[in-house]
C-alpha cells in the first residue's frame, strides 16, 4: 500500500465504535467509544467533525475501511451502509475485513481469540495471531460457545473490546477489495430466527 | 428545486426524484414482499438486511431513471420514523452519508405527512382540508388549515384499519398481504353477517379491537356448529362496517370545519370498497385520493413532503438525525 493513501476506518459490528482515519501507516484521528445504541446518530455526528477538524470532505479518501462483522449487533448495518453510500457515490474504492479481525489487530503480540458476544453464553469468534507486525488468521470464524471454545483452544488471549490497529492489516490479505459495490453486505453468519424455522419446518 | 428523497420505513427500499414539490421525475421502489410473503407477515430482521442489499442500487436507479446528476440535487428528504427501527436506520445513514458526501442539505420527514402529501402529486392541496389516514399501522383524522400544519383530530384506540384487515384475512385463512384480498372477496359477497355497532359515539377517534374479536368469535362458531363459512359474505360485511364509520366521522369532520377538500392518505386508500363508500358519501367537497402507485410506500410522497417541510420551517437536520420507531406529527 502507497504510504500516501487517506482511509477512512469504521466498525460499528460491537456496542464500540471504532472511526479513523489514517494517512498512510499514520493514524490521524480515531474515535473508540462505547456506544449506548446510538451508532446511528454518533457515526455520522462524530466522523463529520473528525472531518472537519483535519481539514478533509469525503472526497479526499483514497480509500474505505469496512468491519462488516460478523454480528448480529444493529449497529453492524449502519456502519455497513455508510461505507456503501460512501463508495457508490463518490467511487472511492471499499475494503471489507472481518470486525473480529479488526478486534484482534488491537492486540500487539501472540495468538488472539477476539471474541463478540452473541447473547446465552454464544459468541462469535476467531482465531488470529499478531506476529513481526502482521496479523494473520488461524481458524474460520464462528458462532458457537464462548467457554466450549476458550477451553478447546490451549493457547491463546481472548479479547472482548480493544481499539483496532489498522498498520497491522495494511499487507495483510484480510482486507478484501469490494468488487461490485452493490454486492456490499454485512457478514451476518447466522439466518434468522424466521429463516430457521422455516427450514426446520 | 429538484429533491432526492429515500424511504425506508418498512419493507419497501424506495427513492424518488421530484421537482419543486410537484412533479415526479422518478419513483424507484424494490418491494421485498415476495421474501415475506413466505413468513406470513414483515420480518423486521429480514428487512432491514434486505435494505442494506438494496439501497445503493435503488439510489442510482432513481437518479438514472430522471435524468439527473447527484450534483443536480438541492435536498435530501428521508423517512425518520414511525416504522421498524432496523429499516429506518438502514434510509436515514444512507441519506445522511449522500447528504455528506455530496455537500447537500437533509431533511428527516415523518412517514405520514408522506402519506398526506401523497394527494398534492394529484392535486394541489386546498386549505382547510380534511385527511382520513388509513394504513396497516395508522388509522387517524386530520385537520390541515395550511401547508405542513397538522392537527389531530381523532385516531385508533387500539387497531389500526390495515391492521384489522390483516387479522380478518388470517382469521379465516387468506394470505398475506391481506388487506387486498378482504378487498376483492368483499366485491364478490353481500353483507350479511350482523356486525357490531364500533362508533366511538361524538368523538373522532376508532376503535377496531371490538369488531376484530366479533369476527374471530363469529368464525370459531360457525366452525363449531359444522356450518359452512361464505368468506365472501364475511368479507363483505367487515368491509361495510369499517368503510361506514371511516366516512362517517370524515363526513362529520368536512362539515365542522368547512373543509374545501377531503384527501385520503395510507394504503388503505387503495381499497376499493373504502373508495366507494367515499364516491357515495361525500359530495360537496372536493375528493382527492392518491394514484395507485403512491398509496402504498413510497419515496416521493416523502420528497414532495419534504419540500414542503423545508419551505414552511427553512429548517435542515444535522448529521446526528436519526431514525425513530414511534415520532409525532408534529412536534
Ligand atoms: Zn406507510
Amino acid at each position: 500500500m502507497s504510504e500516501l493513501l487517506k482511509s477512512l476506518v469504521i466498525d460499528s459490528a460491537t456496542s464500540h465504535l471504532y472511526i479513523a482515519l489514517y494517512h498512510g501507516d499514520d493514524e490521524l484521528e480515531a474515535y473508540y467509544e462505547e456506544g449506548h445504541n446510538d451508532h446511528s446518530v454518533k457515526l455520522m455526528s462524530e466522523l463529520e467533525a473528525m472531518l472537519k477538524r483535519q481539514k478533509m470532505h469525503v472526497k479526499d479518501l483514497h480509500r474505505i475501511v469496512i468491519g462488516i462483522g460478523p454480528g448480529s449487533y444493529t449497529g453492524l448495518r449502519v456502519g455497513v451502509v455508510i461505507a456503501k453510500m460512501f463508495g457508490w457515490t463518490l467511487d472511492i474504492p471499499v475494503y471489507q475485513v472481518s470486525s473480529l479481525a479488526l478486534l484482534a489487530s488491537s492486540v500487539d503480540e501472540g495468538i488472539v481469540i477476539p471474541a463478540v458476544d452473541a447473547r446465552r453464553g454464544n459468541a462469535f469468534l476467531g482465531l488470529y495471531e499478531v506476529k513481526n507486525g502482521n496479523l494473520y488468521q488461524l481458524k474460520d470464524e464462528e458462532l458457537t460457545n464462548l467457554k466450549a471454545y476458550e477451553e478447546a483452544q490451549t493457547d491463546g488471549k481472548t479479547v472482548l473490546a480493544g481499539k483496532p490497529n489498522l498498520r497491522l492489516l495494511h499487507n495483510s490479505s484480510l482486507l478484501v477489495k469490494v468488487e461490485d459495490i452493490h454486492q456490499l453486505t454485512p457478514n451476518y453468519l447466522r439466518l434468522t430466527e424466521a429463516e430457521k424455522n422455516a427450514k426446520s419446518s | 428545486m429538484i429533491v432526492l428523497s429515500v424511504e425506508s420505513s418498512c419493507d419497501e427500499t424506495s427513492v424518488s426524484i421530484s421537482k419543486d414539490g410537484k412533479t415526479i421525475l422518478s419513483n424507484i421502489v424494490l418491494s421485498q414482499i415476495d421474501v415475506h410473503k413466505t413468513y406470513g407477515g414483515v420480518v423486521p430482521e429480514i428487512a432491514s438486511r434486505e435494505h442494506v442489499k438494496g439501497i445503493t442500487l435503488v439510489f442510482e436507479e432513481a437518479l438514472q431513471a430522471a435524468n439527473i446528476t447527484k450534483d443536480e440535487v438541492d435536498l435530501i428528504a428521508v423517512t425518520k420514523g414511525p416504522g421498524l427501527i432496523g429499516s429506518l436506520l438502514i434510509g436515514v445513514n444512507a441519506a445522511k452519508a449522500f447528504a455528506l458526501a455530496n455537500d447537500i442539505p437533509i431533511v428527516g420527514v415523518h412517514h405520514i405527512a408522506g402519506h398526506i402529501y401523497a394527494n398534492h402529486i394529484t392535486k394541489d392541496l386546498v386549505f382547510p382540508l380534511v385527511c382520513l389516514v388509513v394504513s396497516g399501522g395508522h388509522t387517524e383524522l386530520i385537520l390541515m388549515k395550511d401547508h405542513y400544519d397538522f392537527q389531530k383530530l381523532g385516531e385508533t384506540y387500539d387497531d389500526a384499519v390495515g391492521e384489522a384487515y390483516d387479522k380478518v384475512a388470517r382469521t379465516v385463512g387468506l394470505g398475506y398481504p391481506g388487506g387486498p384480498i378482504v378487498d376483492q372477496l368483499a366485491h364478490q359477497g353481500e353483507a350479511t353477517y350482523p356486525m357490531p355497532n364500533i362508533d366511538q359515539k361524538d368523538s373522532y377517534d376508532f376503535s377496531f379491537s371490538g369488531l376484530k374479536s366479533h369476527i374471530i368469535n363469529l368464525v370459531h362458531n360457525i366452525h363449531q356448529r359444522n356450518e359452512t363459512l361464505n368468506v365472501e359474505n364475511l368479507c363483505a360485511s367487515f368491509q361495510e362496517v369499517v368503510s361506514d364509520v371511516l366516512v362517517r366521522k370524515s363526513v362529520k369532520a368536512i362539515k365542522e370545519f368547512d373543509a374545501k377538500m377531503f384527501i385520503v392518505a395510507g394504503g388503505v386508500a387503495a381499497n376499493k370498497g373504502l373508495r366507494e363508500k367515499i364516491d357515495k358519501e361525500i359530495h360537496d367537497v372536493e375528493v382527492v385520493v392518491p394514484n395507485f402507485e403512491y398509496c402504498t410506500d413510497n419515496a416521493a410522497m416523502i420528497g414532495i413532503a419534504g419540500y414542503f417541510q423545508y419551505m414552511t420551517s427553512k429548517k435542515t437536520d444535522d448529521m446526528t438525525l436519526n431514525g425513530f420507531s414511534r415520532v409525532k406529527l408534529m412536534e
